[in-house]
């Protein structure tokens, strides 16, 4: 008798062990419901009462071919002189070299610009040579010449286009959404112009002028990697550090031969 | 005798067996159990993951809908969106007042035809009956008193009461006129009704069109009713069954989300807060392609015929996965899914859906490049030689035929003259002339089998060079050098590595060489290599050869690298193959099957000239291989250039060629005949054409169905059990490297792991066995790499004996076989080294480091996205067998002539100039036969005007576009208009210049230089001020303008730009200073030759 019951309690149990399991597993499939994103860590925001500015000369070592003059002949509408802008030192310092911080801005972003910046068609040349731009900000192009143009750039990680703008056309605008350094813009039709666009993430860029100088303000402290960039020339880096409220002077020196 | 005492435990009395019982119960109960749980859930695993997947599911839709809902917000915010709301609600408002008004007359006029209805109906049964009776009825008599009755009951009247509780009494035909009068009254207001709501449904389409148009995920309504799908399913099987097919599959009982509308990830199905995605997300993914599921519809093809495994089965992944012993069809792994586009696809070279990087199509188009259908026969490919070899089969038959019919008509009509009566004799006669008329017939059929002889012998080709020209081309002491290990000398050649022994190499050697053609070879003069180097370099030779090696390699590896061909090669015989490759030392006859020389030319007196144009064999009259049989083509250079590039290519080199050891062995005449028996044992006649094999059978096993071998058949030797588990046999550390997933981690004990050690290691399935030098695997190494091993046991494994129905079969007989048939050839001839068939599809050129210079960029070989609906078909086959597209002036590209890169010389066969131009157009969708558009005549004033806009500044046209002008067109960017009459489609011009980069992105023709003005296409640019008042399409009319540009014409319009040939000359020679990296002008031939 109190066997039979041990074996009736056993089975209970055995039953019970097995229901148990059942709602366990029951239990496990259904604590699923929608996952959730890790927020990305919050970028420190810039305290414009520490920012420092980055400025300084680059410099061009070696003698540079005097520029090959342009002949615009084949198109009369062209009007004024015109050089090959490849490669312009004036006593030494070097001109369209796109300065920008490399590395070091860390996560944060910055607002797009509404203002576009602006690409001039004027001789049968770009105004500027180099242009910067942030992604995502306009480039307004507009043709001032008598003639057609066409635009053409040919990046290697933006969409390409190639659109005509014929004299008086009401400006292009257009933007470029990835970075990309030294874009090369091109008109088909008078094949000696030519152009770079360098798209960047961050306000902090600057394109050298005719004296080789740059200037890049409202820089917050920390340590960066500041890269220079010629059409021709291979690529230049530097690493700063900007303390708060600093005005740091950082040259650079291009090396002839690297030339292509 | 005294009782046995009483035993105080008597078993019988005293012991339980309560504990037994309850052991057994418990083990019954829970067999039971077991087997009650086992029938519910262990067999059938699908039902956790339906339980799963309804929650991870619903849970995936709630946060996707709220998603969808934010972005049709913003759809609905748009302005568009709020016009086309108002334009819905004006119109329900403008119809609603007449809408009501009409559906209440309806309702009206429905109870009314009820009523008539009600007491029609029975009247009209009773009439119908009647009728009956009378048709029925035998006498007249009752046949007229049933008509009697019949008309006294139509014409009793019965009583309608109608709703509104009017009465009216009709007699039959009254009451069928009024119940049909009613109905009409009721279509017609219907109708109205339709009429009026019209404007309503429309504008409520065009606004679910536009939410449908602007969001690009579903919709949350289209979410709401996947949410209310999966909140009904209940644990089912879920089957696709193809009976036709033999289909049955149940793959979708697990795999829920396959066949979903939205992207379902791993990530995505993960249960919340899960680390990895467990098995359950990885089951329930939406499939990664659902391009392919919308042309392969699974309702027809099910899962498994792509993806083998056991469709059938329930019980387990293993099973279901096919993964277990005796299946003979496992699922393909991830690394070789694309195995199961060869079962229905085994006819398709190329494989495109949307995005390209196939790695099927890359195995198919590696198994004929590297020249695996030399050894191994394949189904479709290589079918020439078979061919060839059954018409000569045929020729021989034929003419042994009429040889006999010739003697047979002979001795018939010497019978004829000797017999006894005239009927004997005509009877005999007019067998004889019967017999003649036989022969005309077998001649005509002759004929036809040498012009097809004659396409198939030019488009034969070989893998591997012609070794007949061994002598004549080769540095001797190279040869073995070479033999002893290819890839040594040159890295990624196509030439395997035959493990050979220094005396079967030496043996090898000389066969090749003394069985060599010993004709002399025309002596070249000297080049410039820099000039040379140039050309090599622009002309368009890397699209398919390289050059450098390791990182300095550049080009394509299509053909050979030729960075030491300055070892090996002999400089009057490159200058010949690069002038022109096809140029053949002898010709060969293939029905003699021997080497034609002078010798024979000259016992027939004919001289001795063989080429596609003399192909005639002078001894028996059939078709010769004039050509070598190598699909290198002619770039038409002159024979200076030809030096120069063959001058640069010597200077290629890692050491002298004299550097070489001496292998005089090679004429050593006894070694020859044991060459040969090497030569012929390792089939090395599958690649080369060698003297005396021509006719050698393939040496390897056919591989159509090597796939469906069953696994016992495929002969793994001592390492069945390694391979069982897990264990790797390969030592060599160049070989393990070939193996796509590296060293056996588990068991390979199936066809996936047989091909890939067998392509990385041939010689594997020898090791550890003792076997004679001819008994030893043959296969030799093609020192593969890793993605090449992957492609081509993907490409292996889907050779099967597919069970599926014929008509399962990809075998179109519509365009869509041009298609089909096209790549075959545009793989053949590397035509995808320098053009781009379709966007995304990157050409050889188009990715070195040259041409991402945007000056050559414009210097890249046209794109061919729409070349069928670009080009006219017939200009199209003239281009291809002369791109030159002049007979005399060669040297240059007939349509671009200023790009540096040369559309080479294929000399085509007809039967190919056919598939590929049919290739085209069949791409374009371009219907065959081609009939021109009718382009209408200008007249003068529209002549002037469209000359006018044509010239004008702000039109650019001809400063890209060449003119024929020498000094212009060195700077042309654009062919000449004069071609575009007979090689362009007027249509697409059109589109052309409203939109280049619609069709070629990247072109340097620009867009925007039209704007649509008022639904016309209309100049951007300012116009002529004779375009005043004109309002027909300027693109039409500079369309017809091209179309009907003379040379006077272009001369004219080129004179009123204020441009001449005089006073172009010295700007331009110093224009080409001012682009550095412009690519230089071309130099002509002559010059060339001229300068040195």
């Amino acid at each position: 008798m109190k066997n039979s019951r041990l074996a009736f309690l056993l089975l209970l149990a055995l039953a019970g062990l097995l229901l148990l399991a059942a709602c366990n597993k029951k239990e496990n499939t259904e604590q699923s419901t929608s996952p959730s994103a890790a927020p990305a860590p919050a970028a420190t925001p810039i305290d414009p009462a520490t920012v420092g500015s980055l400025s300084g000369t680059v410099k061009y070592d070696g003698t540079a071919p005097k520029p090959a003059k342009i002949d615009m002949s084949q198109d009369p509408a062209c009007k004024g002189a015109n050089e090959n802008e490849a490669l312009i030192v004036d006593k030494g310092d070097l001109a369209n070299v796109f300065v920008y911080v490399k590395d070091g801005v860390g996560n944060r972003t910055f607002d797009v610009p509404k203002d576009p910046v602006v690409l001039d068609q004027q001789g049968c040349r770009y105004h500027p040579h180099v242009l910067g731009v942030m992604a995502g900000q306009t480039v307004q192009i507009k043709n001032d010449d008598p003639t057609t143009h066409n635009i053409h750039p040919t990046p290697k990680d933006n969409r390409e286009w190639n659109e005509s703008q014929p004299p008086q056309a009401a400006p292009l605008e257009k933007n470029f959404a990835r970075e990309e350094i030294m874009l090369p813009v091109k008109c088909n039709q008078h094949p000696w112009m030519k152009m770079y666009i360098n798209v960047v993430k961050s306000p902090f860029y600057a394109v050298t002028d005719k004296d080789g100088k740059y200037e890049i303000k409202g820089l917050p402290p920390g340590d960066y990697t500041i890269a220079f960039v010629h059409e021709k020339l291979p690529e230049q880096d530097q690493k700063v550090t900007i303390a708060p409220k600093e005005a740091k002077t950082v040259d650079q020196t291009f090396k002839a031969g690297g030339a292509s | 005798m005294p009782d046995k005492p009483v035993p105080d435990s008597d078993p019988i009395v005293s012991k339980s067996y309560a504990a037994h019982y309850a052991i057994a119960v418990i083990l019954l109960m829970a067999t039971l159990l077991w087997a009650l749980w086992d029938e519910a859930f262990g067999m059938r695993p699908w039902k956790a993951y339906q339980h799963v997947w309804k929650d991870r599911y619903t849970a995936f839709l709630l946060s996707a809908r709220s998603k969808s809902a934010a972005s049709q917000k913003e759809v609905e915010g748009s302005s568009d969106y709020q016009k086309l709301k108002q334009n819905l609600e004006e119109a329900t408002q403008q119809a609603s007042p007449h809408m009501r008004e009409l559906q209440k007359q309806i309702g009206d006029l429905n109870s009314k035809i009820l009523s008539v209805q009600a007491v029609f109906t029975d009247r009209r049964a009773y009439v119908n009956a009647l009728t009956y009776q009378i048709e029925t009825s035998t006498s007249q008599s009752s046949k007229q008193s049933i008509q009697r009755d019949l008309a006294s009951y139509k014409a009793q009247t019965a009583t309608v009461e109608y709703p509104d509780g009017s009465r009216q009494k009709y007699n039959f035909e009254q009451l069928e006129e009024a119940y049909n009068s009613l109905k009409d009254q009721r279509a017609k207001l219907n109708a109205e009704l339709g009429d009026t709501l019209k404007p309503v449904t429309q504008s409520k389409t065009a606004l679910d069109d536009y939410v449908a148009n602007h969001m690009i995920d579903l919709t949350p309504t289209q979410i709401g009713g996947l949410e209310k799908k999966v909140d009904e399913l209940s644990p089912s099987i879920q089957q696709i069954n193809v009976a036709e097919a033999n289909i049955v599959d149940r793959c979708e009982s697990c795999h829920l989300g396959i066949r979903e509308p939205v992207k379902l990830t791993p990530a995505s199905m993960s249960a919340k807060g899960a680390k990895a995605p467990d098995d359950y997300a990885k089951a329930f993914v939406s499939h990664p392609n659902p391009d392919l599921l919308q042309i392969h519809d699974p309702e027809k093809f099910g899962c498994s015929p792509c993806h083998q495994g056991n469709g059938r089965a329930t019980t387990s992944i293993e099973k279901a996965h096919g993964n277990y012993e005796h299946w003979l069809w496992p699922l393909y792994t991830k690394q070789n899914f694309e195995a199961g586009c060869q079962t229905c696809h085994a006819a398709d070279m190329m494989l495109i859906s949307g995005e390209v990087g196939w790695t099927i199509s890359k195995g198919k188009d590696l198994f004929r490049q590297r020249g695996c259908m030399g050894c191994h026969r394949y189904e479709g490919y290589d079918k020439e030689p078979e061919e060839l070899q059954s018409l000569n089969q045929q020729i021989k038959t034929l003419e042994t035929e009429r040889l006999d019919n010739t003697k047979q008509s002979a001795y018939m009509m010497k019978q004829a003259d000797a017999a006894e009566s005239n009927d004997e004799a005509n009877r005999l006669n007019d067998q004889a002339v019967g017999l003649r008329v036989a022969n005309s017939r077998i001649d005509g059929r002759l004929q036809q089998i040498d012009f097809r002889s004659h396409s198939l012998m030019q488009d034969m080709k070989k893998v591997g060079p012609n070794l007949k020209d061994a002598r004549l081309k080769l540095n001797k002491n190279w040869i073995p050098v070479w033999l002893k290990k290819p890839s040594e000398f040159r890295p990624g050649t196509k030439m395997p590595n035959f493990r050979l022994t220094d005396a079967q190499i030496q043996a090898i050697s000389a066969y090749i060489w003394q069985s060599g053609l010993t004709d002399s070879l025309p002596h070249q003069k000297p080049g410039n290599a820099e000039h040379g180097k140039e050309l090599f370099e622009t002309r368009g030779c890397l699209a398919c050869h390289s050059i450098g090696e390791g990182d300095d390699q550049q080009g394509g590896t299509f053909a050979a690298n030729l960075t030491r061909v300055g070892e090996k090669a002999n400089y009057d015989y490159l200058v010949r193959w690069i002038h022109n490759a096809r140029e053949r030392t002898r010709p060969y006859c293939p029905y003699e099957k021997k080497d034609i020389g002078p010798e024979d030319y000259a016992k027939k007196k004919l001289p001795y000239v063989f080429d596609l144009g003399h192909s005639k064999c002078p001894n028996d009259g059939h078709e010769l291989q004039v050509q070598n049989m190598t699909v290198m083509p002619s770039l038409r250079l002159s024979v200076e250039d030809a030096q120069d590039i063959a001058t640069y290519l010597l200077t290629q080199k890692k050491q002298e060629p004299s550097a070489y050891a001496d292998a005089s062995y090679m004429d050593d005449p006894k070694l020859k005949e044991e060459g040969k028996k090497w030569v012929r044992h390792y089939g090395c006649a599958g690649c080369h054409e060698i003297a005396g094999m021509e006719e050698e059978g393939r040496i390897g096993t056919e591989l159509t169905f090597e796939g469906s071998k069953p696994i016992e058949r495929l002969d793994f030797a001592l390492f069945t059990e390694s391979a069982q588990r897990g264990k790797e046999p390969i030592t060599n550390p160049e070989d393990l490297a070939r193996l796509p997933e590296g060293p056996a981690k588990e068991s390979w004990y199936d066809h996936k792991g047989f091909f890939e050690h067998k392509l990385a290691e041939p010689e594997i399935y020898d090791k550890g066995m003792i076997k004679s030098e001819t008994e030893a695997l043959r296969m030799p190494n093609l020192h593969l790499a890793k993605d090449q091993v992957q492609a081509l046991t993907t490409f292996l494994l889907g050779s099967q004996e597919s069970s599926l129905p014929a008509n399962y079969q990809y075998k179109p007989q519509d365009t869509r076989r041009d298609i089909q048939e096209g790549w075959w050839l545009v793989t053949k001839y590397n035509c995808v080294g320098c053009h781009q068939f379709f966007p995304g599809q990157d050409s050889v050129l188009i990715k070195m480091k040259k041409y991402q210079d945007p000056d050559w960029k414009e210097q890249l070989p046209p794109k061919l996205y729409t070349e069928g609906a670009r080009v006219n078909p017939e200009w199209l086959r003239r281009f291809l067998s002369n791109p030159a597209l002049n007979d005399t002036d060669t040297n240059r590209n007939g349509v671009r002539n200023y790009l540096k890169v040369r559309m080479p010389t294929f000399s085509f066969s007809d039967d190919e100039l056919r598939k590929l131009v049919r290739f085209f157009q069949a791409l374009s969708q371009q219907p065959i036969p081609y009939i021109p558009e009718q382009v209408p005549t200008l007249t003068s004033k529209e002549t002037e005007m469209a000359r006018a806009l044509f010239s004008s500044t702000a039109a650019p046209c001809l400063k890209c576009h060449a003119t024929g002008d020498v000094q212009h067109d060195a700077h042309a960017t654009a062919p000449n208009f004069l071609l575009a009459k007979e090689r362009l489609k007027p249509d697409w011009v059109e589109r052309w210049i409203t939109d280049p980069q619609a069709i070629s992105p990247g072109t340097s023709m620009p867009s925007g230089l039209f704007t649509k003005i008022n639904d016309h296409w209309v100049f951007a640019g300012p116009t002529p001020p004779s375009f005043q008042g004109y309002d027909q399409d300027h693109t039409k009319l500079l369309v017809d303008y091209i179309f009907q540009l003379t040379p006077e014409e272009q001369k004219r319009v080129a004179a009123s730009m204020g441009r001449s040939t005089a006073s172009n000359a010295p700007q331009r020679t110093k224009k080409s200073v001012t682009g550095p990296s412009r690519p230089p002008a071309s130099k002509s031939g002559a010059s060339a030759g001229g300068s040195r």
